[in-house]
């Protein structure tokens, strides 16, 4: 039953730090990113060869930087430039983005099946309680921690954190302040992008990688984003690991219907409190 | 040398004009206000300084700079802090994050949050709880509070007496004075005649996005004021 709980965190942990860039981006840009899947899918391959050749620590290195760049192009490309267009048109522009990188990866790695080994050290399996759990796993848990942990001191403790808060409510009484709200839009994305590289790469040694990998775990990023309250940070932790421990038994008890109860929570807690979890029906 | 000036300035809202060459400078020292009925384009005037509405003729320039494009951020990097209408409290920050925000510019001066606590003690007790739950007179402090963190050389306030009640614009009159014999120039938007004949030493009317009429409010009473304005 831990190591049931335990799988629960992973996958929570992965979904945690994928959704809150999804979050971050909607709190600056506004924009429903599906691109975010193929972010993921994407800094899975490049952490896969990077780490093949250099080793695991370089390739996750190399995947959350490449992930980076790729966001402030896509935020300068895409999102400013569609700013002012209705929101459905940024979303399938998003949608086409999803689409051509799992093409591209197709085009590069091929259709076939890649696993990434866990690097050295992570590599082991740990008795707790009477069965064995591997350590990268347990590493994967602490990571999702530490995001969030680092995140949420960013946001409430540093001055960039403050404006990033502010212009998520309110852009344009921000801007009025002093603050450049296009640069920090554009960093935001970097970062939601970044960590979904770096999701993806501590991704690879758990999941196969394939070119569609992105759109099913985009789904339920989406799942946590919607029941944590779309804006809310806090929301979207509680609902990652939540999400993480029903996805997981699912797959466990009714193997059939495990894709479907994460969507099932999310209407249920729609139903409760119409704007997430993270607000009070007002 | 002119904190703020307007020159011929046309504003548009898309494809709407609002403001028609409008001038109007405000130099240092000064205490000035803008009258105006509803409607007329008086938040234009802070919109087209601000970016928001865009200026397709004249020109606008903050101390010794005229910036070729307004960003939203231009005004408050340039020294011109505006406290808005409706006071815009940014919801899901306290107190004190909502201050601190208004310290982005990061302009030397004297002010930061103990000196705001200074001139409002209200706000140093209340520094902890979201923004928006404060009074309506509370929230305009904050709002005064949070423009001053920017250390402007020309504060704008959009009608700051909406919604307040007679007392606490009478104390809002007493700051106004206070913080311009202090060094702070004043822009006073409004149409409260009590207020602005209390602070300014001299005004310009606005109509229908042009401005009718400007002169000293020295010696004028309220009374004869308002008929001035009555056009
Ligand atoms: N964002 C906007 N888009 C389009 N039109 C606008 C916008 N804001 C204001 N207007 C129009 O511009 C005109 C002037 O508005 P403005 O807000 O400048 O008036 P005001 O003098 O500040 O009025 P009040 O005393 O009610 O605040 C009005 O006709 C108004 O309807
Ligand atoms: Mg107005």
């Amino acid at each position: 039953m831990l190591i049931q709980i335990l799988n629960g965190f992973v996958y929570g942990g992965l979904l945690y730090i994928l959704a809150v860039g999804l979050v971050l981006i909607f709190g600056l840009r506004r924009v429903v990113n599906f691109a975010h899947g193929g972010l993921f899918m994407l800094g899975a391959y490049i952490g896969y060869t990077i780490a093949s050749i250099a080793g695991f620590w370089v390739g996750l290195v190399a995947s959350v930087t490449v992930l980076a760049v790729l966001g402030v192009v896509m935020d300068r490309v895409v999102f400013r430039p569609l700013q002012d267009e209705d929101p459905i048109v940024t979303m399938l522009v998003t949608f086409g983005i999803l689409l051509v990188l799992e093409d591209l990866v197709r085009t590069i790695w091929g259709k076939d099946f890649l696993t990434l080994k866990p690097p050295a050290g992570l590599d082991g399996i740990i008795m707790l309680s009477g069965s064995s759990f591997p350590v990268y796993r347990l590493a994967v848990i602490a990571l999702a921690v530490l995001v969030a942990g680092g995140l949420s001191l960013w946001l409430r403790s540093s001055r960039v954190g403050l404006h990033v808060r502010a212009a998520s409510v309110d852009p344009v009484t921000t801007a009025m302040q002093g603050v450049d709200t296009e640069r920090l839009g554009a960093t935001v994305v970097a970062i939601g992008a970044a960590l979904a590289g770096l999701s993806g790469t501590i991704a690879a040694p758990l999941l196969a990688l394939s070119p569609s990998m992105g759109s099913f775990i985009l789904i339920d990023s989406f799942v946590v984003v919607v029941t944590g309250g779309l804006t809310s940070f806090t929301g979207a932790f509680v609902a990652a690991l939540l999400i993480g421990q029903l996805h997981n038994l699912g797959v466990v008890f009714v193997p059939a219907a495990a894709s479907v109860i994460p969507l099932v929570l999310m209407v249920l807690v729609l139903l409760w409190r119409p704007d997430g979890l993270a607000k009070k029906r007002s | 040398m002119n904190l703020l000036m307007l020159r011929d300035v046309d504003a548009f809202y898309a494809q709407a004009q609002v403001l028609h060459g409008v001038s109007l400078e405000i130099g240092k020292g000064e205490r000035v206000a803008i009258l105006g009925r509803n409607g007329v384009g008086k938040t234009t005037i802070v919109n087209a300084m601000l970016g928001i509405a865009s200026v397709r003729g004249g020109s606008i320039s903050f101390g010794a700079e005229t910036p070729r494009r307004l960003r939203h951020f231009t005004a408050a990097r340039l020294g011109v802090a505006v406290v808005p209408q409706g006071r815009r409290i940014v919801p899901g920050l306290t107190v004190r994050e909502n201050l601190l925000l208004g310290a982005a510019t990061e302009r030397p001066g004297p002010w930061n949050c103990e000196a705001v606590f200074g001139l409002f003690p209200v706000l140093r007790e209340r520094a902890e709880i979201p923004g928006p739950s404060l009074s309506g007179g509370q929230q305009q402090m904050l709002a005064i509070g949070r423009a001053l963190m920017a250390n402007p050389d020309l504060l704008v306030l959009d009608e700051p007496s909406e919604g307040l009640a007679p007392v606490i614009v009478d104390e809002l009159a007493d700051t106004l004075v206070r913080l311009s014999a202090a060094g702070t120039s004043i822009l006073l938007i409004e149409q409260n005649f009590s207020l602005v004949h209390r602070v300014a030493e001299r005004y310009y009317v606005l109509s229908k996005g042009t401005i009718v009429e400007s002169g000293s409010l020295a010696g004028l009473s309220v009374e004869v004021l308002k008929k001035h304005i009555a056009v």
